[in-house]
């Protein structure tokens, strides 16, 4: 999922300051998981911009945000009401945000879409409702499979592909104590599977114009452009 | 002078580290620069001097700038690189400007995160570690740049790297010590290391390897020094029973007590290596009676 926090919500407020009528959209989707989007946060956001004098007239779940067509499927149905806010309030991350922008745009509207979250990052839950943690950054040429299943491009600080850094320390990670290093994990979890001599593949410099943004997705033809 | 010639020749090669001050060092009179004067009580006495690459990621005179004042004013610099700031572009093209600018010697590093450092906003590149920068520079001084590019005059480097043999898992710091052999390490200065049985056994572990290798040593200066050390910098790990004898003397002794105890331990480790390299944190003026001590010859 698409991990997200809250926004401070008077900086939320100062982006839709020359607004009164507003709408609040919540991802159902990834931002639910983190507590950040869902019903029971719309109707929080709802409440708290109507407290500081704003006129909610509309709220909205899709499912996932970031499926334009979920979007669609969502708003169709109240677009008259999506039609008379000044500006929408998006509890989602980043590409809900623009999602439902394109969508605005596919209703012919002109209005602005507002980001009431930051997004910070691929996560991969690991306690429901409290932990989630990131593990994989998409580089575009996966290294798992000579690392034990341990990602170190993503669980390295410095995404270190040959070993570890001077920092490592008694199996921590020079930027936080508390935090493992990923060569030891890696080194520990090859150790176990007798895979050890795949450290012996020194790896080349990776190929980041992999990961040259934005990055377009071919579904159909299963390859990136 | 390529510190593997001195290698190849058999002498015991004796190093230093200053690090570039945070400001110019144009002559504008008022004082020296402390890197400079630091480096001018080690003139005559030592063979080279590493230069600091933005140490612990604080930003300060670059490397190169300070190795080519240091070389100008007669000292041998081994230029530090890091990963941490630069891109594959940007580093290739440093190898270059050194090379061009009359550095012989280069040390390849990972360098500090900058979480570590005083601008802790700045982005990271680590676009390539420690090992791929040994292998392009290596590559470069083979005349091509790391596209297979030919280079109309190829870099002429002596290629060094860092090892840390109080790493643990040890086999890891091993790995990736040949990893950086495979890839063009000529010599290595380890990390500071206070425990003569852990050298020891970590060098039996690596003399087949037939890479020269500097024993690095930082000064303790006193016991909250060696205690801030084990507990912020990266891969130190100075005994009890050290820090319990810096204690044992008066503040007014404590130099005296360094130069001691570092020529105590540089006795029993540096004759298992093939140099010593020093890291002696603003008391460079202490290093020479400790060379003076250690009776260096071979």
């Amino acid at each position: 999922m698409i991990g997200t926090v809250n926004k401070p919500f008077e900086e939320v407020l100062e982006s839709i300051s020359d607004y009164e009528r507003v709408g609040v959209i919540g991802c159902n989707g990834c931002a639910k998981v983190c507590k950040t989007g869902g019903e029971q946060a719309v109707d929080t956001m709802a409440e708290k911009l109507k407290g500081a004098g704003k006129d909610v007239v509309l709220k909205a779940l899709p499912d996932r945000t970031c499926y334009v067509y979920k979007t669609h499927a969502a708003l169709d149905p109240v677009k008259d009401e999506v039609a008379k806010a000044e500006a929408l309030v998006i509890l989602g991350c980043g590409g809900a945000v623009q999602i439902t922008r394109k969508v605005t745009e596919d209703y012919g509207l002109v209005m602005p879409v507002k980001a009431a979250l930051n997004s910070v990052g691929h996560m991969d839950t690991f306690i429901e409702g409290e932990l989630a943690m990131e593990q994989c950054q998409e580089c575009g040429d996966c290294m798992l499979n000579d690392t034990g299943g341990i990602c170190p491009v993503t669980k390295c600080a410095k995404s270190l592909v040959n070993g570890p850094c001077g920092g490592s320390q008694n199996g921590k990670c020079e930027v936080d104590p508390n935090r493992d290093c990923a060569w030891v994990l890696i080194y520990n979890r090859l150790t176990a599977l007798g895979e050890l001599d795949r450290l012996r593949k020194r790896l080349l410099a990776k190929d980041w114009s992999l990961m040259a943004r934005p990055r377009t997705l071919n579904i159909k033809e299963g390859r990136v452009e | 002078m390529k510190l593997t010639e001195l290698f190849d020749k058999g002498e015991f090669v004796v190093s230093s580290e200053v690090g570039p001050v945070k400001g110019c060092v144009r002559d504008v009179g008022g004082e020296e620069p402390v890197c400079l004067k630091e480096a001018r009580e080690l003139k005559g006495k030592i063979h080279a001097l590493n230069v600091t690459d933005n140490q612990s990621a604080v930003m300060r005179l670059g490397s190169l700038a300070a190795s080519i004042k240091l070389k100008a004013e007669g000292h041998e610099p081994i230029f530090q690189m890091t990963c941490r700031d630069r891109n594959r572009i940007a580093l290739q093209s440093d190898l270059l400007n050194a090379c061009s600018l009359g550095i012989d010697n280069v040390l390849c590093l990972t360098g500090d995160h900058i979480a570590l450092g005083d601008h802790k906003q700045a982005k990271a590149v680590f676009d390539i570690d420690s090992v791929q920068l040994l292998h392009i520079a290596k590559n470069m001084n083979e005349g091509k740049d790391m596209m297979g590019n030919e280079l109309s005059q190829p870099t002429n480097l002596a290629l060094g790297a860092v090892v840390n043999p109080n790493a643990d898992p040890l086999d890891l710091q091993i790995f990736k010590m040949e990893s950086k052999i495979a890839a063009g390490a000529q010599f290595f200065q380890t990390q500071a290391i206070y425990d003569p049985a852990v050298f020891e056994k970590f060098v039996k572990r690596v003399e087949g390897f037939g890479v020269p290798i500097q024993v690095g040593f930082v000064m303790l200066k006193s016991p909250a020094m060696a205690k801030f050390m084990n507990n912020n910098v990266s891969g130190i790990s100075v005994p009890e029973s050290l820090i319990e004898e810096m204690a044992s003397v008066p503040k007014g002794g404590r130099k005296e007590k360094s130069v001691e105890i570092t020529v105590r331990l540089l006795k029993e480790m540096a004759p298992m290596v093939q140099g010593i390299h020093f890291m002696p944190l603003g008391w460079s003026n202490l290093v020479p009676s400790v060379i003076e001590q250690l009776d260096l010859k071979n």
